[in-house]
């Protein structure tokens, strides 16, 4: 082989080489880009201690875990049971790192949503859900302050009222700060892929 | 070893682009972000044409809240001032995005639909672009403006209303992204139209590859311009 042809052939290794290294390092050191909207929060997310079927729970019980938090209620015709589904999906997806994740589901129907019914409700979904619920005054309390809309209207004799409410899931991370919310529809995969991430960083 | 010595170049060649990649992102910060600080509220009001406004309402829409009550005297502690600054400003800055004043009263037994309407009109409001509302039952409001707005407020005796004033940025999200509570070196009325112009590129960006570009400047870079 001639010298020129040799360094033609170093140069080429070299620049492979850059472009794997290039790549490799593209991807191990890009920043993650969440499906989710984050959060950069300054305060820990509100603390708020309301009633479940074994009892009281604190938001503040589950340091260490990430918690979802999802508004809905037992009546709730669409909404709540394809959102919870996913998040049993989502679940499943996560494997044995389920166990880091907890759901909250929060009523925003505390008239007919007794602790029982909630409780039966959430784990049809997945044994480990918790449903909770309070007083007008606490629910109203911890809907104002994850930014959670809600409110009363007409149904059918069937269905009795509705209630029309913000359908997102706040993620609340291990030290206890909103880190992301999910909208509607966000699927099984992409959450599972984020709560992935959280879960190992 | 000419050919060893091509590829140590290139080693070089590439981390060194990599730094000075670095130091002009740093130095030039060509994307600038506002921070997404927390949750804003959720919240049923009435505004002043007596129709409900939630949150939910305003969602997709860039809101700039404001408190205030309409037997505040003069120009209500510059809040009106800063306010029709924002209103002369934001065509040009906002353009095609929804934009939303939302100024909400802190004296809901005496600030009725109508007294709302009749100070819009006194401030020159216009209309479309102000809400002005208010929640009836005063302790709703109290839960709202304190653990929603993180706001204290107090109604005195004589009918006035004691508070500071405060600007709070909302983007569609419903997500909080600026909070102003006292003049720094720039005044108020000129940080708001500024970060409001910030989170205007922000959204005509955020379609499109721009979009990881803003996704990711949240991870290292965090700052308000």
């Amino acid at each position: 082989m001639s010298s020129t042809a040799k360094r033609g052939l170093w140069m080429g290794v070299g620049a492979l080489l850059l472009v794997v290294l290039g790549w490799w390092g593209w991807q191990r050191f890009r920043p993650y880009a969440f499906h989710g909207t984050v959060l950069q929060s300054a305060e820990p997310a509100p603390d708020f201690t309301l009633m479940s079927a074994d009892g009281p729970v604190s938001l503040s019980d589950f340091r260490g875990k990430i918690v979802l938090l999802y508004f809905g209620y037992t009546f709730c015709p669409d909404v709540c049971p394809t959102t919870l589904f996913e998040v049993q999906r989502t679940m499943e997806l996560l494997g044995e790192d389920a166990d880091e994740v907890q759901l909250i589901m929060i009523s925003v129907d505390p008239l007919r949503d007794t602790p029982e019914r909630l409780k039966e409700y959430v784990q049809y979904f997945h044994p480990s859900f918790i449903g909770v619920t309070g007083s007008d005054e606490e629910i109203a309390q911890v809907a104002t302050q994850y930014g959670i809309y809600y409110q009363k209207h007409e149904g059918t004799p069937a269905t009795g009222y509705l209630v029309d409410h913000t359908a997102t899931i706040t993620v609340i991370d291990r030290e206890g700060y909103v880190k992301l919310i999910f909208p509607y529809g966000t699927p099984a995969e992409d959450m599972a892929a984020d709560l992935e991430y959280l879960i190992k960083h | 070893m000419n050919a060893y010595r091509w590829v140590v170049r290139g080693v070089y060649g590439f981390f060194g682009t990599l730094i000075l990649a670095v130091v002009v992102f740093k130095v030039f910060q060509p994307v600038q972000v506002l921070p997404r600080v927390r949750l804003g509220p959720g919240f049923i009001l009435v505004d002043q044409n007596g129709e409900p406004l939630t949150n939910e309402d305003l969602r997709g829409k860039v809101v700039l809240y404001s408190f205030f009550y309409t037997r505040c005297p003069d120009d209500c502690y510059g809040i009106v001032p800063t306010l029709q600054y924002v209103q002369a400003q934001a065509p040009a800055i906002m353009g095609d995005i929804p934009f939303r004043i939302v100024l909400i009263s802190l004296d809901p037994e005496y600030d009725t639909p109508e007294r709302l309407r009749a100070y819009a009109e006194r401030v020159g409001a216009q209309p479309g672009l102000w809400l002005l509302a208010t929640q009836p039952d005063p302790q709703r409001l109290r839960m709202l403006i304190g653990s929603g707005f993180n706001m204290y407020y107090e109604p005195q005796d004589d009918g006035s209303v004691r508070f500071a004033p405060r600007y709070v940025l909302i983007d569609g999200w419903g997500i909080v992204r600026g909070e102003y509570k006292y003049e720094t070196l720039a005044s108020t009325e000129e940080r708001i139209v500024r970060h409001l112009g910030v989170l205007a590129e922000e959204i005509r960006n955020s379609q499109g590859s721009a979009k990881l570009a803003y996704e990711a400047a949240h991870f290292f870079l965090c700052y308000a311009p």
